[in-house]
């Protein structure tokens, strides 16, 4: 997915002259080809991501693209005021990216943990919020970003696991892919790492529909409507917590407009308490296989579904290194 | 303004009013003349609170009209209580503090890359040096030698709780602004004649650098009463205080009208 990024990086700054990247000092392999083929149109702005921000605001006040890049960790977190104010309160066309959203820096601790961006963001007017799931997905967010004049926040979350798609895939704002039909009980709607986990879980759930949700703000009413008329119940799932991400834009919407059971898989309402690789910190917050299966259970169980014996089918065993 | 909108935030306005008016009046290229030009100079109050100065100078070049002036506060109008990047003519939104800086310093560089002309100026108060970014900014602008930006400290002294001095240490910014390599000044923030040069100065210079003033002030200058006194920070005036301060105000003008 890096590699799609850095080709949609250098594709765009092609195509378009404004294009402009600032680091903060972060990214460190991910940006040879553009420093070797585009070299004034890639600056390390240092450990300063604050002015950074303000920078990329001033250089689009005057008509230039600046596209941003921090850790998730940093940018947005450590600079959110400045993304408020300086850019989304001008509705200023700056692309921003958070890389290694998620659990992706384990054992690394707190710092470099990041599962309240979307949330952190969600709220702030003006500001779009793309979740890619896979390369594809990504290709796709760099396009739809720079299409808009407005801030947009691409969140890079694991990206080594693998496509989710078979193929390019044009996707829309708002929109939800459909990963797998199905009119059951139950549906998923997942974004960024989550969609896989969702297909893997979605196996043990006959008729379940899939969706991958790479555009999670705007999120498109009528589609979150009718997916959530079509299924008893809704799972959500996200590598971010459990309040203000995907789940609660899809909770949001259900509850006004189709109400149906939603059950919100993310990380929940707690730091990782130990240092642990990126496949033990998923499990210790029950993002696991194991421990998303255990979450959809208790949901469906809430929800009053007969199992008609299809959970007793084998599940599809993922192993470690599959997530 | 202060008065008809019953708002604080007068001393931090009558501290850079001097400052403000030589620039617009003999330094800023305004391009066409109005505030959409797109060559016109950029001037970004980075210390917001001091806006009804930028406010007052945007009314004497017609950008304002006397009622935007006189609804200044009210409900449902555009000239909030600190600089708003929504107001044309105004570059950024301040009040939180330490941003102004480095978006000015983006619009110096786009400026720059992009080959125009365009010059930034940047007025940042020196109890706004507390905040970090303003550091980062300082860092950054001498890196990318950016020649067409001059930075100019409200050095009045004062922030919101009490003397610079006594909150955070500064020390001498003139010092730490070369130290950066900014090519620097120091004026009278109140002597329009002494500013005039230094600015002049700086513009000759021939360096690529950064420049910056420091222009020592006093919070609440023209007005006896205001003269030094953090409690105009936040204080409103009263019918009262509105005519003594009026009155102070055009004896002040009546005698620089006499001596020029």
């Amino acid at each position: 997915m890096r590699d799609a990024f850095s080709a949609a990086l250098i594709k765009a700054a092609q195509q378009d002259e404004r294009v402009i990247l600032l680091t903060g000092d972060h990214g460190y392999a991910l940006f040879d080809d553009i420093r070797r083929l585009l070299p004034d149109r890639y600056v390390n702005a240092g450990v300063a991501e604050q002015n950074m921000v303000g920078v990329a605001a001033g250089l689009a006040k005057a008509g230039l693209r600046p596209i941003l890049y921090g850790l998730s960790a940093f940018v947005p977190i450590r600079v959110l005021e400045q993304i408020k104010l300086d850019i989304c309160h001008e509705n200023l066309p700056v692309v921003m990216i958070g890389d290694g959203a998620g659990f992706v820096y384990g054992a690394l601790g707190a710092s470099h943990h990041c599962t309240e961006d979307i949330s952190a963001l969600r709220g702030i007017p003006n500001v779009r919020i793309l979740s890619p799931a896979d390369a594809y997905e990504m290709t796709r967010a760099m396009e739809l970003a720079f299409a808009v004049e407005q801030p947009v926040y691409i969140r890079i979350g694991k990206c080594d696991i693998g496509p989710v798609h078979k193929a390019p895939i044009k996707y829309d704002w708002g929109e939800l892919i459909e990963m797998r039909p199905g009119n059951g009980d139950l549906g998923f709607i997942a974004t960024g790492s989550m969609v896989k986990a969702a297909l893997n879980e979605a196996t043990r759930w006959q008729g379940s529909s899939v969706w991958s949700a790479p555009s999670v703000k705007p999120l498109d009413i009528e589609q979150t409507t009718a997916i959530c008329r079509n299924h008893r119940g809704i799972i959500t799932l996200e590598e971010h917590s459990i309040y203000g991400g995907l789940g609660a834009a899809v909770a949001e919407i259900s509850s006004t407009y189709s109400p149906c059971w939603i059950g919100r898989i993310g990380v929940p309402d707690r730091f990782a308490q130990y240092a642990g690789s990126y496949q033990y910190l998923r499990s210790e917050h029950g993002l696991d296989a194991a421990g998303i299966s255990h979450q959809v259970d208790e949901l469906m169980e809430r929800v009053g579904h007969v199992h008609r014996g299809l959970s007793k089918s084998p599940r599809t065993e993922i192993l470690a290194s599959e997530i | 303004m202060a008065y008809a909108g019953s708002t604080g935030h007068i001393a931090p306005a009558f501290s850079i009013i001097e400052i403000l008016a030589v620039l617009y009046r003999s330094h800023l290229n305004l391009g066409d003349g109005t505030p959409d030009s797109p060559e016109r100079d950029y001037l970004v109050l980075s210390k917001g609170h001091g806006i009804m100065a930028q406010y007052a100078c945007m009314h004497e070049l017609g950008w304002l009209s006397s009622q935007d002036l006189s609804r200044y506060f009210s409900d449902g109008t555009v000239l909030r209580g600190l600089s708003d990047a929504l107001v044309p003519g105004v570059e950024t939104t301040s009040g939180s503090m330490g941003h102004g800086l480095s978006i000015g310093v983006g619009l110096a560089w786009a400026a720059k890359r992009l080959g125009t002309n365009q010059r930034c100026f940047a007025i940042v108060g020196d109890g706004e040096m507390n905040e970090g970014p303003i550091w980062e900014a300082f860092l950054f602008a001498a890196h990318w030698k950016l020649s067409n930006l001059t930075v100019i400290i409200d050095n009045n002294g004062l922030q919101a709780m009490g003397r610079v001095e006594e909150v955070l240490r500064l020390g001498s910014i003139a010092e730490k602004l070369q130290a950066f390599g900014f090519e620097t000044r120091e004026v009278n923030g109140h002597d329009e004649a002494a500013l005039d040069v230094a600015l002049q100065q700086l513009n000759k210079v021939d360096l690529p650098c950064p420049r910056a003033i420091v222009a020592k002030t006093v919070k609440g200058y023209g007005v006896s009463f205001i003269h030094d006194d953090n409690i105009w920070h936040y204080t409103r005036l009263t019918p009262e205080t509105y005519r003594a301060a009026m009155g102070e105000l055009d004896s002040n003008k009546k005698s620089v009208a006499s001596r020029s």
